[in-house]
């Protein structure tokens, strides 16, 4: 799939201190593809991700989106992030807010919808989930798979040229993983661009063009999907592979 | 005479000592943690703040406050004020508002750390994840801070504020010692009055518990208000 670079990663170098969490990576990722980062816990995979939306400053290198270089000074970063969608691990809802504050507050506050505009739109993406009896239902009392769908569908409000997703089904029972996959696998057949960080190795195979593996900082491997199963070239991939498959 | 016999024969001889003292004691209280609250949410601010000595200053301020006595600051501001200058003026219609201006001074410095730290740990208390899904869908620092971190602060902080107001109740017992005529000053004026001690500070035990149990009711109640209003 040929596509425009949405995103490109220069030389990018993180540390926290003296730890040195990412070292010089440097990736291209392009319009409509979506792609998985996948290695051993610490390896940096949520660093890197921060990284790309500025939630974390990178150390040097350089973060081109659209175009722009966040790192850049004079860069209003709140201006980008609103294309940049991130779901988080834990979800993140606004704890404060009903299900439908929650999705259209940013959108209001930051796009200048009107509240008719905004709930129109967010009660078809509800609807689209089967989510739309939840519209006055505060965060807690959702379950953790109604809660990620939400938290998606909150991103999609703002309608991003990218969505990051950190471990999105890590926190969830089991029995909730699927519907979650599920919005994500739908959101790739729509052509959203796409990165995400995740330990479901059959998904991440079934849904990714392109897998990267990052371990200790670096890109250990950037393979298509298949090859990066059934044709892995980085011994420490080799040996991560038969510990997880 | 019984015990009981000597605290209604007090009571009923001397009870307007102990209502000017309670009367005293709630503008003391009152007025100090509205305006600990008050410079409390400054100092707050600042010790959050991204200016590393104004940060410095707020976090040496508030563990010095808390790491000495409430007496001595009494008397350091007493006897401090007047040496470097600052009177309050005798008002007229508030007797010796001298001694009174001093003791809400003194008393709100204290408070004022105090709820310092009770804001800052109710925002700490605020997951963080709640900011950065607030910045990473564009908000900047002050809207999240607004929309999304300070309505969840505010359920922390206010039960707390509730607690710290029945703590100064309690400790504003202090100022009698620089002469403000609080309830605990009342009362010593019964007790040199009657030589009754323990029936006095019976009466005046129970009347500060009267005070403290009221608030915190009220503050529970208020409380009940917030959770049903979400
Ligand atoms: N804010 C921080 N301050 C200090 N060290 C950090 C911080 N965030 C991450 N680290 C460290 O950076 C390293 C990489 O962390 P990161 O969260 O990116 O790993 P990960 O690949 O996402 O792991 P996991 O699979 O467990 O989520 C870890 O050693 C972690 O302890
Ligand atoms: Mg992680």
């Amino acid at each position: 799939m040929e596509g425009n670079i949405i995103i490109q990663v220069k030389n990018l170098c993180k540390n926290f201190g003296s730890l040195h969490v990412l070292n010089d990576i440097s990736a291209e990722f392009k319009e409509k593809q979506v792609v998985s980062i996948i290695g051993p816990s610490g390896g940096g995979k949520s660093t890197f991700l921060r990284c790309l939306n500025l939630l974390e400053m990178p150390t040097s290198g350089h973060v081109i989106f659209n175009g722009t270089d966040l790192c850049s000074k004079n860069v209003d970063i709140n201006k980008e992030r609103q294309k940049i969608g991130m779901v988080f691990q834990h979800f993140n809802l606004f704890n404060n807010m009903n299900v439908m504050k929650n999705l259209t507050v940013a959108p209001k506050r930051i796009n200048g919808k009107s509240q008719e505009e905004a709930e129109e739109m967010a009660i078809t993406f509800l609807k689209r989930m089967g989510l739309e009896d939840k519209v006055s239902s505060y965060p807690s009392q959702l379950s953790g798979g109604q809660k990620q769908r939400i938290a998606i569908v909150r991103s999609l409000m703002m309608e991003p040229d990218l969505m990051l997703f950190d471990e999105p089904t890590s926190a969830l029972d089991p029995e909730m993983i699927g519907e979650v996959l599920d919005v994500i696998k739908q959101l790739a057949l729509d052509g959203m661009t796409m990165l995400i960080v995740t330990h479901e190795m059959r998904f991440a195979r079934e849904v990714s063009d392109r897998i990267l593996f990052l371990d200790g900082g670096r890109i250990d491997e950037d393979r298509s999907a298949d090859e990066f199963f059934d044709d892995p070239h980085s011994p420490r991939l080799i040996s991560f592979l038969q510990k997880v498959l | 005479m019984g015990f009981f016999e000597q605290i209604i024969v007090i009571i009923q001889r001397y009870y307007p000592y102990f209502l000017d003292g309670v009367k005293n004691t709630l503008i003391i209280a009152a007025m100090s943690v509205v305006l600990g609250v008050v410079f409390g949410t400054l100092m707050a601010v600042m010790r959050m703040c991204r200016i590393k000595p104004l940060r410095w200053l707020a976090t040496a301020y508030i563990e010095f406050i808390r790491g000495t006595p409430l007496m001595v600051q009494l008397m350091f501001i007493f006897y401090g004020l007047p040496m470097v200058g600052i009177e309050f003026p005798d008002v007229s219609f508030i007797p010796n508002f001298s001694r009174f201006m001093a003791g809400i001074v003194a008393m709100s410095m204290n408070s004022c750390a105090y709820v310092a730290e009770v804001i800052r740990s109710g925002i700490q208390a605020v997951d963080e994840g709640q900011m950065e899904a607030a910045r990473s869908i564009g908000f900047k620092y002050g809207e999240s801070m607004r929309l999304v971190i300070l309505p969840q602060a505010i359920k922390n902080i206010l039960p707390a504020l509730g607690n710290e107001f029945v703590t100064v109740i309690k400790e504003s017992s202090i100022v009698s010692v620089i002469g403000i005529s609080d309830l605990m000053y009342g009362t010593s004026g019964v007790i040199a009055l009657t030589y009754r001690s323990l029936p006095c500070l019976a009466i005046a035990a129970c009347m500060y518990f009267i005070l403290t149990f009221l608030s915190s009711r009220l503050i529970a109640l208020l409380e009940k208000r917030m959770k049903h209003g979400r």
